[in-house]
């Protein structure tokens, strides 16, 4: 067996631990923000890990498709996470992890005045 | 051996598919709602790219480009006219 199998395989087994840790965390925890940690960041690493899998198919039309979608989910799950921490943050949701200390946001009004110029 | 990997983890990756739409349904709030659907298409290009991996074709990453296009769209309007109650101001 080559190693680029084997690395194949266990960048495939890395990918699905790492999404099966992702959705627990949406399950596990408590509110919105904290959410948003399990399934911005560890869902996401998933995909990326069985993106460069695909290096192990030796296609380049595989591996140029593949790239561009990690480029594109690298530059797009940030602004996906950034949009709903702050529409949470904008409709006061509530913090729900024991401990939380709200120290963000004193500029951002709670509800953004709604303009009728549109 | 490296076709049983690719089978165990399609096979594992629709359990969690499954799952994520239970998180979708049993949501407390609007957005954690959008954020579970947001992770069900990752979890869905995630899907297609293991497909496209275990078959060497390419034609299932055009469609899950075009579902990472849409999902992040999708994600942004459903968010910004939840918290403001329109699109773009």
């Amino acid at each position: 067996m080559s190693p680029l199998v084997l690395l194949t395989d266990a960048l495939v087994l890395l990918g699905v631990l790492v999404m099966t840790v992702g959705v627990y965390g949406v399950f596990r925890m408590p509110d919105t923000y904290t959410k948003l940690h399990a399934s911005s960041k560890a869902v996401f690493l998933g995909v990326i890990a069985l993106v460069v899998a695909s290096v192990g198919t030796r296609e380049p039309a595989v591996m140029t498709r593949g790239f561009l979608i990690a480029a594109f989910l690298v530059v797009t799950t940030p602004i996906a996470a950034h949009v709903i921490a702050r529409a949470a943050y904008a409709r006061d949701e509530a913090m729900e992890t024991p401990g939380a200390v709200d120290e963000s946001g004193h500029d951002l009004p709670a509800r953004p005045p709604t303009r009728d110029d549109g | 051996m490296h076709e049983v990997v690719f089978y165990l983890a399609a096979l594992w990756m629709t359990v969690l598919l499954g799952l994520s739409v239970i998180s979708v349904i049993r949501a407390r709030s609007s957005l954690t709602r959008i954020l579970a659907l947001d992770m069900t298409i990752l979890i869905l290009i995630a899907l297609l790219v293991l497909f496209s991996d275990s078959n060497r074709v390419s034609y299932y990453l055009d469609a899950a480009l075009m579902l990472a296009l849409l999902s992040v769209i999708a994600t942004i309007a459903a968010a910004r006219y939840h918290s403001e109650g329109k699109l773009f101001s």
